[in-house]
């Protein structure tokens, strides 16, 4: 995105209508026409301060105000580009620069020295055909570094179900970059080593738990291989499962930004829970989803804000559902932290693949994570 | 009398401003004078450019009082802002100073059905209102095409209209009362509960319309509509602009009153049809009638003008789907923004854009658009309310290139001048602001003296929204 892009902007204000972050804060700068405004001062090399940082480091990357933006443009990526620049001339929250630092050494968002396979004791694959990440497959398992070390239970449900499909993994994963992209940092060798680990594996797609994840390998990678979310995996293979219904079940969903809106997934999880329970559409869904608030970085860089912004989601649940379902991590911790309670698609699908009826998840996995029972 | 300058306002201190304004929002999370929080306030969605000193989101009556108590002695201009949606520059501080964000007051008071009223705050905004007003069966409704973000306030400061004025009227319409705070931090209560009254100078009306340079508005009494049992949409389509604006002045001449007549011109077809490929919209010159009330009055009023329009229509379609007609109005609505979709290397400018004229003359003014726009050699689309006279031009250039903007400002001067001499108006809804100030001799004479009589009784400093209106 150049200067031009951004002189298209007319400032009709629409975005205002939208920005969950602007019906949050109010400040001008705080929505996406005054990140646009902060953007165009930054490009043209104006403002370049602490004030343009505060204004570009609120954006969760949501994409509502592009989905809307009767003038055509991607306000998104004007924020993106406007960090990349400003962090250049060294324009970064210190959050941010923690995280990217994490990311860099350890190769995670938590700076966890641990192994990212550790969640694979928890799988039943394991035992049965030697290590998944040695052998070749057409299809690998991209698992997050959420999944990885937040949600190993999650990781493992989702591996024992997709490696009764052949699916492998990679052999040394590392983070897929997104949130350093986001946060205006460089990402390319991880990229990198991510790509030579996809081409080792011999796969031609790769599948991904987390929407980050999955946003940045579709649309930030070469496009050497095919990206799916598990989501449109399991809708391919619902008659392959073995579901048994939940009858007594009603969830609804919430579409994650960078699954739903930033890459028009909405179908395939809606088919999935429709093969297991009931559902009911949240009050903003599809391409009106609310933003959960964990994106773009801001859960590291402005976390009352993102926590803020996840209590607002919650509003529209419909009353009387049991559970929100969604298919990316960040949603999961952001909505729970919020005090939602949220399950993963996965472990709806866990759950209908019991051989009894027992539909509650473990109560752990229920709980807000809170400084006092939050792994570190 | 223009009040001081943004200079002058640093040399009363604008730290000891800052914290003045602090201690009288008691939350300096309520104000910023930060670099890029200026710079977002510089503009709204008009041409106009100002920056701020400061910028305060009051929550209350009292803080509204005390800041422009201070203003007003220290001289410190102040400049109104809703959402910053205005197309002329109104809530653009031209001379520095204070905006007051006023987005931040923005509850629904009180809803009095009983009454057909309710009382909101200005930051409210338009559609947020009639989402509240609407499980009680009534809507408010003036619709700007920035319904979706403008607030209450703002539209009352510019007399707002929409597509639905022509049957419902505009704003002052709907305003039974005002809660204004003066330049001098007095806080007086206009108009009343009662649905009419007659009872001295009507001071509702005057601030309606002021665009915040005589008071600002920190509570209003809005009348409210009852919702109608019924809507019809009817597409017609003609071989001229020049054509469709006839047929416009047959149909409000045979005595139906639709309660929206839009004209899309065969540019502006064509924009909406690349921006969403699934509106089923005829080729050509197309007008928008609309029709409400009850099941069977909208269909004998649908009827009615198909009839009318049948001898000179190239096509007629008639809709009483709801969801097709909101994607047909929802497009309409953000019409003025997409034009960029058509040719990417260029951006509309809001400069010529809201011209009205007399019913009868809007052929008239649909043709002398047309020769400007041939004239200079700049394209024109042509939409708008031209049920009530009120036509639309959407000018874009490449913003980039000069001789570009000196083609624009010339054919934005013609088309004001053109509605002028037809006896119209250089601003149906929009406003005047900063961006048609030079028109105002022009369209009031002797009038604008009486303007600037009453302009200097109420702010004798000038420190309310000044630079704007030619005052």
């Amino acid at each position: 995105m150049d200067l031009p892009d951004i002189n298209r902007c007319v400032r009709c204000g629409t975005c205002r209508s939208v920005c969950p972050v602007l019906q949050e804060v109010g400040w001008e700068s705080a929505g996406a026409r005054g990140r646009i405004l902060t953007a165009k001062g930054v490009l043209e090399g104006k403002t370049v301060d602490s004030s343009a940082l505060q204004s570009l480091s609120t954006c969760t990357t949501c994409g509502v105000c592009t989905e809307i933006c009767p003038a055509g443009i991607d306000p998104v990526e004007a924020v993106e580009k406007a960090r990349g620049l400003m962090s250049n001339q060294g324009f970064f929250l210190p959050d941010h620069s923690i995280l990217k630092e994490k990311v860099r050494t350890t190769g995670n968002t938590f700076g966890d020295i641990g192994s990212r396979h550790g969640w694979l004791q928890d799988s039943l694959s394991q035992s049965r055909q030697g290590h998944p990440a040695r052998r070749k497959a057409e299809y690998v398992y991209f698992v997050g570094c959420l999944e990885s070390y937040r949600y190993p239970k999650t990781a493992a449900k989702t591996f024992n179900i997709l490696s009764r499909f052949g699916v492998g993994l990679l052999e040394d994963e590392r983070c897929c970059g997104s949130p350093l992209i986001r946060t205006g940092f460089d990402a390319t060798d991880l990229i990198d080593h991510n790509l030579k680990q996809i081409k080792a594996s011999g796969a031609h797609s790769v599948i991904a738990s987390c929407a980050g994840c999955y946003a940045t390998l579709k649309n930030y990678y070469p496009a050497d291989f095919e990206t799916l979310s598990v989501s449109e995996f399991l809708a391919r293979k619902i008659p392959d499962l073995g579901l048994k219904p939940l009858d007594d079940v009603t969830v609804t969903y919430h579409d994650p930004c960078h699954l739903g809106r930033c890459n028009g997934v909405y179908d395939p999880p809606r088919e999935v829970i429709k093969a297991i329970c009931d559902l009911e559409e949240m009050n903003a869904s599809r391409e009106r989803s609310r933003c959960c608030g964990g994106g773009g970085g801001v859960r590291a860089g402005h976390k009352d804000l993102s926590i803020n912004l996840a209590r607002r989601r919650l509003v529209d649940v419909p009353e009387g559902v049991d559970y929100i379902v969604t298919s990316c991590p960040l949603c999961v911790r952001n909505l729970r932290d919020a005090g939602g309670k949220t399950v993963d698609l996965v472990d709806l699908v866990d759950d209908a693949l019991k051989p009894t009826l027992d539909i509650r998840p473990p109560d752990h996995q229920l709980q807000a994570v809170t400084p006092s029972n939050h792994k570190r | 009398m223009p009040g001081k300058t943004s200079l002058q306002a640093e040399t009363v201190s604008l730290m000891s401003l800052l914290e003045d304004l602090q201690k009288i929002v008691g939350d300096g999370r309520r104000v910023s004078a930060s670099p890029s929080e200026l710079y977002c306030y510089t503009f709204d969605a008009s041409q106009i450019e100002g920056r701020p000193d400061v910028v305060v989101r009051p929550l209350r009556t009292e803080e509204v009082s005390k800041i422009l108590k201070l203003a007003y002695h220290q001289e410190v201009p102040v400049t109104t802002r809703g959402a910053g949606t205005g197309l002329a520059g109104g809530a653009v501080p031209l001379k520095g100073g204070i905006v007051l964000d006023m987005s931040t007051m923005n509850r629904v008071i009180d809803v009095d059905v009983a009454n057909i009223q309710a009382e909101v705050e200005p930051g409210l905004i338009r559609d947020d209102f009639n989402q509240a007003i609407k499980p009680y069966g009534f809507f408010f409704p003036p619709d700007p095409g920035s319904s979706a973000m403008c607030t209450i306030g703002g539209m009352i400061a510019n007399n707002a209209s929409g597509m639905r004025c022509i049957k419902y009227g505009t704003t002052k319409a709907y305003v039974l009362g005002l809660e204004v705070v003066l330049a001098d931090g007095t806080v007086i209560n206009t108009g009343s509960r009662v649905l009419k009254s007659s009872a001295g100078y009507d001071l509702t009306r005057l601030m309606t319309g002021s665009e915040g340079t005589l008071g600002v508005i920190t509570r209003a009494r809005i009348k409210i509509a009852p919702l109608p049992k019924a809507r019809w949409l009817i597409l017609t389509a003609f071989s001229s602009a020049e054509e469709a604006g006839r047929a416009v002045v047959k149909v409000l001449s045979s005595g139906i009153i639709p309660s929206a007549c839009e004209i899309l011109d065969k540019t502006t077809i064509s924009v909406l049809k690349q921006c969403d490929k699934k509106l089923i919209l005829p080729d050509g010159d197309v007008i928008l009638f609309e029709v409400d009330g009850t099941v069977a009055s909208t269909e004998e009023d649908a009827k009615s003008i198909a009839e009318v329009c049948a001898p000179t229509a190239t096509s007629i379609r008639r809709i009483s789907s709801q969801m097709e007609m909101e994607e047909i109005w929802a497009a309409r609505k953000l019409i003025g923004a997409s034009i960029s979709r058509l040719q990417p290397e260029k951006s509309r400018v809001y400069v010529g854009e809201d011209v009205g004229v007399p019913i009868k003359s809007v052929p008239e003014i649909i043709k002398k658009v047309q020769e400007i726009s041939d004239d200079i050699g700049l394209p024109a689309m042509k939409f708008g309310h031209v049920g009530d006279g009120n036509l639309h031009v959407a000018l874009f250039i490449d913003v980039t290139k000069k001789d570009h903007w000196n083609k624009l400002m010339e054919a934005a001067d013609r088309i004001h001048l053109a509605a002028l001499d037809l006896g119209g108006t250089v601003a149906s809804e929009h406003g005047i602001g900063k961006a048609r100030a030079q028109y105002m001799r022009r369209q009031h004479g002797p009038a604008l003296d009486v303007m600037r009589v009453i302009k200097r009784a109420l702010d004798p400093v000038g420190i309310l929204n000044p630079g704007k209106l030619d005052l």
